[in-house]
């Protein structure tokens, strides 16, 4: 292996002005204070102290920061999830989902979780999707014999596809920051999204082996399947829209979620199930959620730009490669920081600082760059259901009233499914990398 | 005239999200057809999605905060009394005042020296100064949401009455 940096003429030495920062960063977060705010005070009090950038850099990462066509994705992604949702077309969705495979023994699991992956073709968010699928499945999983807390913790499973099958949040912020197209990385990401919602699907037929909570016996007939696709071929035409438009190239991931969004609504105009007069509420509540994730990305910039200026992503690389030579280790070590990261961080500020720091180290060891890409984000997205920072859990037992707690222990198994799924997709790159 | 204040601190933010909204929508939408129907597209369509955008975010701000809806880690509320509650976030509501007025400073310092030299954007060839107003009008409106926010729970916790915990994220 070659080493970018000789062990005696480079020395990381970090001071105060580097752990002070992240000491107020951590009582900030145990001390329940917002994201945007911790992450505003770390940017702040590290461009201060260290003095490597001027603090007027601040004021034009706000804007700067932001000022990119790729990013109006984001509130157009969410808007579509939301009018979904109070269309009720993602009811026609669970329709056909039920229809497919609620014949079989599991069968409204799986259809939960398969749901889930329509939705995540459709959202690019993840807590829109398990909001949108809690509502319309808990109680009914409820209904089929599951407990509460298991079937929870099923859907906040389920909806950590929403950002690993494509169209996604995560792939499109992570491109920014690295400059990837979003289209390849949606393209690179199909089939690892995918085989997270198999093994999800999988791990709840498991579950129900040993437990015995579910024994469907509506049995599979090809006349309900046919009624439920025709029933549900306006919510079905959505996912074809933006995955075809992205993948032939016709739309840029932004364009197809604005004719996403015109399309959902335009149909639930037809169908009146919306009206006019919902539009403020629906808007509102979607324009809520951007302005809850866009300014951590702002927030969080100047601070990934500190870090570079403090040549810490080469430091790191440094130390890494000083400790094992084995490619193996490296990439274990790298999923472990992922996932504690995952675990303690919003998803959005993991990607923003840590792919600028790890992507040196995984080019090092001769990782491609969209592999590592789809490695980083699958990582992130079991930290969708770990506590203490599980969004999904959070979204789930908001929706349900059931304790945070219980929902994280039923969801223990689907944290080391995804975990596997994790291992297969860091050590297989053609999983990723086969369509390129 | 009271009536027309409450109407604004009710309905302010989500006014002027509905109009950002629909203008991010329609210019993307007509600027995708156009370019179907025309095989052209113009540079100024992309230019006020993008600005929409950026007021969308910062307008967002001040309503989430308005709904206590930033994304918090809220573990340790389980195990406290409601007047450290009340407490806990009262110190988020200073923390991140503390933050917005840094944005804001910085913010507007950009916006001036924008104005001192009068650039304009590339498509619209109109003041940037317009969008970077952006800025500093978000976190105007977001300092404004903070200090209702302080004297409400400030309130609260002299009475000793249970504190605002916000509206939920997903309605």
């Amino acid at each position: 292996m070659e080493h970018l940096y000789q062990q005696d003429t480079f020395e990381l030495v970090l001071g105060w002005e580097f752990y002070l920062p992240l000491l107020f960063a951590l009582i900030m977060i145990v001390l329940a204070v917002p994201m945007w705010a911790v992450l505003g005070v770390t940017s702040i009090s590290m461009l201060h102290f260290s003095g490597v950038l001027p603090l007027s850099l601040l004021g034009e990462a706000l804007f700067d920061g932001i000022d990119a066509f790729a990013l109006i994705a984001v509130p157009l992604f969410i808007l579509t999830g939301d009018v979904l949702v109070r269309t009720g077309l993602s009811h026609k969705l669970l329709d056909v989902a039920e229809a497919l495979v609620g014949g079989f023994r599991s069968g409204f699991g799986t259809a939960t979780v398969l749901v889930c992956g329509f939705f995540a073709c459709i959202s690019g968010s993840d807590a829109a999707g398990a909001a949108g699928v809690g509502r319309m499945t808990i109680d009914r999983l409820v209904e089929q014999g599951y407990p509460r807390p298991y079937a929870c913790a099923l859907v906040a499973s389920g909806a950590c596809t929403g950002i690993l099958i494509p169209p996604s949040i995560a792939y499109i912020i992570i491109g920014l920051i690295l400059g990837i197209s979003a289209s390849t990385l949606f393209l690179a990401a199909l089939i690892p999204g995918l085989l997270v919602m198999i093994t999800i699907m999988i791990t709840n037929v498991i579950m129900n082996k040993i437990q015995g909570y579910e024994n469907a016996d509506q049995g599979f007939s090809l006349g309900r399947v046919w009624k439920a696709i025709y029933d549900g071929r306006y919510a079905l035409i959505v996912p074809f829209i933006i995955l075809g438009g992205i993948y032939t190239g016709i739309f840029t991931p932004t364009e197809a979620a604005a004719v996403a969004v015109i399309t959902t609504i335009i149909i639930g105009l037809l169908q009146r199930t919306i009206t006019l007069a919902d539009f403020p509420k629906m808007l509102a509540s979607s324009a809520k959620v951007n302005g809850v994730i866009v300014p951590i990305i702002a927030f969080s910039l100047p601070l990934a730009q500190t870090l570079a200026a403090l040549e810490i992503p080469q430091g790191f690389v440094h130390v890494m490669t000083s400790m094992t030579d084995s490619e193996t280790v490296i990439i274990l070590m790298m999923i472990f920081i992922l996932i504690v990261a995952g675990c303690v961080m919003e998803t959005t500020p993991n990607i923003v600082i840590l792919a600028p720091i790890l992507l040196p180290l995984a080019q090092e060891i001769g990782m491609n760059e969209i592999h590592f890409c789809i490695m980083m984000v699958t990582s992130l997205g079991v930290g969708f259901i770990t506590p203490p920072l599980g969004l999904n859990l959070f979204v789930v037992s908001g929706l349900t009233g059931t304790p945070i707690l219980k929902v994280a222990g039923k969801a223990v198994p689907y944290v080391l499914a995804m975990f596997f799924v994790v291992l297969l997709l860091a050590f297989v790159p053609e999983l990723s990398l086969w369509a390129l | 005239m009271r009536q027309i204040l409450k109407q604004i601190d009710q309905n302010l933010e989500r006014w002027l999200l509905l109009v950002f909204y629909a203008m991010i929508v329609m210019t993307i939408g007509t600027e995708v057809v156009r370019r179907f129907v025309l095989s052209y597209s113009s540079i100024w369509g992309e230019e006020i999605a993008r600005y929409a955008f950026i007021y969308l975010v910062w307008i967002g701000v001040a309503a989430a905060v308005r709904d206590r809806a930033h994304i918090r880690i809220d573990v340790l509320m389980q195990f406290l009394s409601p007047r450290a509650k009340a407490l806990v976030y009262l110190f988020g509501d200073l923390v991140m005042l503390a933050v917005a007025l840094f944005a804001l400073y910085f913010s507007f310092e950009t916006l001036t020296i924008s104005m001192k030299f009068g650039s304009v954007t590339h498509g619209l060839r109109i003041d940037q100064a317009w969008f970077l107003a952006a800025v500093p009008f978000g976190f105007t409106l977001t300092c404004f949401r903070l200090m209702q926010s302080i004297w409400r729970d400030g309130g609260d916790f002299r009475r000793g009455k249970p504190v605002y915990e916000g509206a939920r994220l997903f309605d």
